[in-house]
């Protein structure tokens, strides 16, 4: 099959210089890699910058990033919040939706109608769609208009809304899919039917880097060892789960560590736990590379971005056993433990403070494995092969 | 702990071996009682949903809520960290305890007596439901083993292997 020429990559927004979803970010980079090996790139996002609100807060037109040609088209003014809101909440229950209620929900999800128009129009001059994430009335409207060179990339979690059936036959229409891991590619295929001859891993890349290891621990005054985590502080993401048992672990083994926050949102005030808010990239690489241990408490990831990062900072990850794709990335690395509940967690946390020479040696086993599978060089071939083969 | 099984080969570490080794002395702590603690019972509270599916969990969990279930109701020391007033406070404090208690003792028992008959209740939920597995596997294992003789191939093999 010949090589595609000329790529559309269609996503709710485009991050320029300022943090979004990982999603989205991830599709950014890619759409900066293929520019960057000589191909046509558009990046198809609308004018909105706060998931929340989905306000029109660019505006709409074309520019051109990094080498990548930016289209951005308004939102659709005449979406009904609430009843999109009161459909999400339905699925979120885990009712059953009539066809017509799943349509509805897509329909007033964010939606660009100029957005649809200009891949409608335009189509024939794009050899790939590429399009994500799966959820979004956007991706789910665009993937359809092309399917037969469209490829989601879904970063697709195991959810109540993933089971949708209007969001099956968007992946039984489509040519196939762009997946972040085997698990996630194996999740579609049991979920959604999804043939996994129709997908290809191929995951982002991580730019490789050096942290001084004490350097946040001196800047910051911390004395005792410290675990770390980044990322939102939400109930999805597993951090209530997080500081309960690192209160309980101080309590029970009497022993000293700190939990170091970065992100935003809620978190238990308490005097081991630091809340450092949002944190520049060096100093975030720091902050990994000292901790003793990366924790991830998450269950829904597709890839986990923050967790290569701190392998590739040296740190050893923890993460639990019913996230999936976290697990498989410990698993295959070397470089990380996971746990079931709080005892292994005691236990594990207890053998990676006692044994820095295993907390080393895991670490170097994680750094290895992000240059080896997650370098940019290894993720550009295999999105290159996807492009190529699918 | 022990960490010599934790070499896997010259070159590396095996995290699934330390985790499969970890996992093995911690079933073994927890048969043993060494996390019966209402404070792990407390914090696996946002855990549950992964917890449901561990069989073995469940009787932990279970043990941890036993001792989690009582609320406190005897008799306290009462102090006055207010080195001026200590000796009036106190005495005001034992007072105002001595008329309550009569009202929060009555009130308490009776939920402490709700709970445990309620944790009673899943102990020989999960106990039966136990038991019922244990042996309708015991069954399954049975019938196998005699479909593979029916079919002249080893116990155990698949059929179509």
């Amino acid at each position: 099959m010949a090589a595609p020429r000329s790529i559309a990559i269609v996503a709710p927004r485009y991050p320029e210089g300022e943090t979004v979803g990982g999603a989205e970010t991830l599709l950014r980079r890619l759409a900066e890699r293929l520019a960057a090996g000589g191909l046509e790139v558009a990046f198809l996002a609308t004018c909105a910058r706060d998931h929340f609100t989905w306000a029109n807060e660019w505006p709409a037109g074309r520019s051109e990033v990094r080498g990548v040609v930016v289209h951005r088209f308004p939102v659709n003014a005449d979406r009904n919040v609430p009843l999109f809101l009161a459909r999400q909440a339905a699925i979120d229950r885990g009712e059953t939706l009539s066809r017509a209620e799943q349509l509805e929900w897509l329909r007033h999800s964010v939606n660009s109608d100029a957005l649809l128009e200009h891949l409608r129009a335009e189509g024939a001059r794009y050899d790939r769609v590429l399009a994500g994430p799966y959820l979004f009335g956007l991706v789910y409207h665009a993937a359809l208009l092309h399917p037969e060179k469209t490829l989601l990339v879904p970063c697709l979690h195991d959810e109540p809304f993933a089971r949708q059936p209007v969001i099956r036959e968007m992946f039984e229409a489509v040519r196939g899919g762009l997946f972040n891991s085997e698990p996630e590619l194996e999740l579609a295929a049991r979920l959604l039917g999804f043939d996994p001859r129709r997908g290809a891993v191929v995951g982002m890349g991580i730019e490789e880097f050096e942290a001084d290891s004490s350097a946040f621990a001196r800047r910051r005054g911390l004395r005792a060892p410290y675990v770390f985590y980044c990322g939102r502080r939400e109930a999805g993401k597993g951090t209530p789960l997080l500081t309960d048992y690192v209160r309980v672990f101080r309590e029970r083994t009497g022993r000293e560590i700190e939990l170091v926050c970065a992100g935003s949102g809620p978190l238990d005030a308490a005097p081991y736990i630091r809340d450092v808010g949002f944190l520049s990239e060096s100093e975030k690489r720091e902050a990994m590379a000292g901790a003793v241990a990366f924790i991830h408490p998450s269950l829904l990831e597709s890839f986990g971005i923050v967790l290569l990062e701190a392998f590739m900072a040296g740190a050893p990850g923890l993460v639990r056993a019913g996230g999936t794709v976290l697990r498989r990335l410990c698993e295959r690395s070397g470089g990380g433990l996971w746990f079931r509940h709080y005892p292994d967690f005691e236990a594990e946390l207890m053998l990676l403070m006692d044994d820095p020479a295993l907390r080393r040696r895991m670490g170097a086993q994680a750094r290895a494995f992000v240059r080896r599978e997650y370098g940019w060089p290894a993720v550009e071939a295999r999105l290159r092969r996807a492009l190529e083969e699918l | 702990m022990n960490t010599d099984i934790l070499e896997i080969g010259a070159d590396g570490v095996d995290a699934a071996a330390v985790v499969e080794r970890i996992r093995k002395i911690v079933d073994e702590k927890i048969a043993a009682g060494a996390y019966a603690d209402a404070r792990i019972a407390a914090a696996e509270r946002t855990n549950l949903a992964q917890l449901k599916n561990d069989e073995q969990f469940a009787g932990f969990y279970l043990q941890c809520l036993r001792d989690a279930v009582y609320v406190d109701i005897s008799d306290f020391e009462i102090r006055e960290r207010r080195a001026r007033l200590a000796p009036l406070l106190v005495r005001l404090k034992k007072a105002i305890w001595s008329l309550l208690k009569f009202y929060t003792y009555r009130l308490w028992s009776q939920q402490n007596q709700v709970n445990g008959l309620l944790v009673t209740g899943l102990e020989s939920v999960d106990e039966k439901s136990s038991e019922k597995i244990r042996a309708l596997e015991a069954r399954v294992a049975e019938l196998e083993k005699r479909l593979a003789a029916l079919e002249g191939r080893p116990a155990g093999e698949p059929p179509g292997a």
